[in-house]
């Protein structure tokens, strides 16, 4: 049976005139969000040169900022034991890169099954309690022995350190989509494919991306870990290697790219989240 | 026509050494074809439950539902939900979740843009097709809830306070908005409120609740002539349904 809920006039609209509730919100920006980063990090390296110039303590110990940026010049241009600053940032990169983007593509899905099957749940879930408080430096040596000292046991140290939270951000996800949403699609006859494609897997996409933001920033922690493997670059490799030689300007410069490059990437997943998350916080 | 025949419901005990909870007891109902029906009752005495046994969320735990000729067991496009709280899907624009149910129903987001918009149109929420929902205001949202629980013109609409969550003028919009829509094509509804008040205004019956476990204690035929006006709560008798209501309502509070 058909209702002919399409043939309503127009003048009904006009009978009910909206109410002042039914503005949209908006929001607006503000302007200080763009320079009060840039100021708080000057005022940070400010306090640095002061503490330095005064000798609180050796100046070996604290290098000042610009003795750092002579380093950084310095293993820029010269380079570091034959490493240039740019080959050890980009051998670190990629091996982040790799380890944490084969842990996104492997543990989402695992996270979604283990979410939705619950026998899968059953076996996968005493394994990644286990392995999740076990820090990254107690089996370093274990995958050592296994897979040698290339770079395969660098990256695949990373991708065990970020798994465990790509997987328990995705199955959180999927286990706290709405009943309600869920109940929409069923009304509508919805088969399974299209509750996932539709409901679940939007529902899901924020923890996801708040999983990504946690696990980049436990990369970059597990990163010199895997860099103390027999590595000769990269730029946990350089820091070890230059504190064991009191090179600490150098070890100041090897901090500040990594703590760059991960701000750097959590902006980056912060972006693509924006792009395709933007209802998020807000519903 | 829908029909309850002796239902009842029971939730298991929660915990150990809980009680199970009868939440529905000897519902008996029968909503006639195009009928506009609303159930009130004090909070807690099952009506949200009936109202989900009927969409197919939960089984009954006795007797059975009839929906049409057919009897109730799962969810299906024919009996349209409007939720309490919106429950849009906050990634999508309102044109889509307007759409939605077309989405699912041709397994193709596309090509439904003439009904849409037509539907976007009668809602008037033209120029809000590209705004995702929680830009909008609760008004607004229940609004294209009721759009999307429209276009695939179900048989029945199912409506749990849908309401209950707006200020009073807003409510007041969407009650004559709710009458003018069904005006046209007189769908059969079952409408959950605690709102006396709203309960007369809209409806051909009203059906008056125990408190748990919820059984049908009294049924009121609503004789004002339609179409009815925001003044008509003013007038007599819609004074005298008002009082017969609350009077069943307080005895049945005890
Ligand atoms: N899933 C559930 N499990 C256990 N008890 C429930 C559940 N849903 C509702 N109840 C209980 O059933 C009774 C009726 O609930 P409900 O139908 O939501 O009432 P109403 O909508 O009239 O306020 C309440 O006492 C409630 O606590
Ligand atoms: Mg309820």
């Amino acid at each position: 049976m058909g209702y002919p809920w399409s043939n309503q006039k127009t003048e009904m609209i006009e009978e009910m005139p909206m109410a002042a509730t039914d503005m949209v919100i908006m929001d607006t920006g503000r302007s200080y969000r763009g320079y009060v980063p840039w100021i708080a990090a000057l005022v940070a390296i400010l306090i640095w040169e002061a503490v330095a110039a005064l000798h609180v303590v050796s100046s070996v110990a604290l290098p000042s900022p610009i003795q750092v940026f002579r380093d950084l010049i310095a293993t820029a241009t010269v380079g570091y034991s034959g490493q240039t600053l740019l080959n050890s940032t980009l051998f670190s990169f990629g091996r982040i890169a790799v380890g944490f983007v084969l842990a996104v593509l492997v543990g989402v899905p695992i996270g979604f099954w283990m979410a939705t099957t619950d026998w899968v749940f059953l076996i996968i879930d005493p394994f990644l309690q286990f392995l999740r408080p076990i820090p990254p430096l107690a089996y370093l040596p274990l995958i050592v022995a296994w897979f040698g000292i290339g770079e395969l046991p660098k990256v695949i140290l990373i991708f065990f350190c970020t798994i465990p939270i790509i997987i328990i951000s995705a199955m959180s996800g999927v286990k706290g989509v709405q009943e309600n949403r869920k109940r929409v699609a069923q009304c509508f006859g919805a088969n399974h494919w299209q509750m996932f494609r539709y409901v679940i897997l939007p529902s899901a996409l924020p923890e996801v991306f708040t999983g990504m933001r946690v696990g980049i920033g436990v990369a970059w922690t597990c990163l010199v870990a895997a860099e103390m493997i027999a590595a000769s670059r990269g730029l946990g490799w350089m820091i070890m290697s230059a504190g064991g030689q009191l090179q600490i300007g150098v070890v100041f410069v090897g901090i500040i790219i990594i703590g760059l490059l991960g701000y750097g990437m959590e902006l980056g997943i912060r972006t693509m989240e924006k792009k395709m998350v933007p209802w998020k916080g807000q519903a | 026509m829908i029909q309850f025949m002796d239902v009842g419901k029971m939730y298991p005990a929660t915990g150990k050494g809980g009680e199970p909870t009868v939440a529905v007891q000897e519902f008996s109902l029968t909503i006639e074809d195009g009928e506009f029906c609303s159930i009130v009752g004090p909070s807690g005495c099952g009506k949200t439950t009936i109202l989900n046994m009927l969409a197919g969320f939960e089984t009954p735990t006795r007797g059975q539902i009839m929906a049409g000729d057919q009897v109730v067991t799962k969810p299906g496009p024919e009996r349209a939900v409007v939720f309490q709280r919106p429950s849009l899907l906050p990634w999508m624009t309102v044109f889509d979740n307007i759409g939605f149910g077309l989405t699912i129903r041709d397994k193709n987001p596309k090509g439904h843009n003439l009904e849409i918009t037509q539907m976007v149109e009668e809602m008037g929420l033209s120029g809000f097709e590209r705004h995702y929902p929680y830009q909008l205001s609760g008004g607004m949202q229940q609004r294209v809830s009721i759009a999307r629980a429209l276009i695939t013109d179900p048989a029945s609409l199912l409506m749990d306070e849908p309401f209950g969550a707006l200020d009073a003028q807003t409510r007041s919009d969407m009650q004559r908005f709710l009458l003018e829509l069904w005006k046209t094509s007189q769908p059969t509804v079952l409408f959950i409120t605690h709102d006396v008040d709203e309960a007369i205004l809209l409806s051909d019956r009203v059906v008056v609740m125990t408190p748990r476990p919820g059984m049908v204690s009294e049924e009121f035929q609503i004789e004002l002539k339609r179409p009815r006006k925001w003044d008509s709560i003013l007038s007599t008798e819609f004074l005298r349904y008002k009082k017969q209501i609350l009077s069943v309502l307080r005895h049945e509070a005890f």
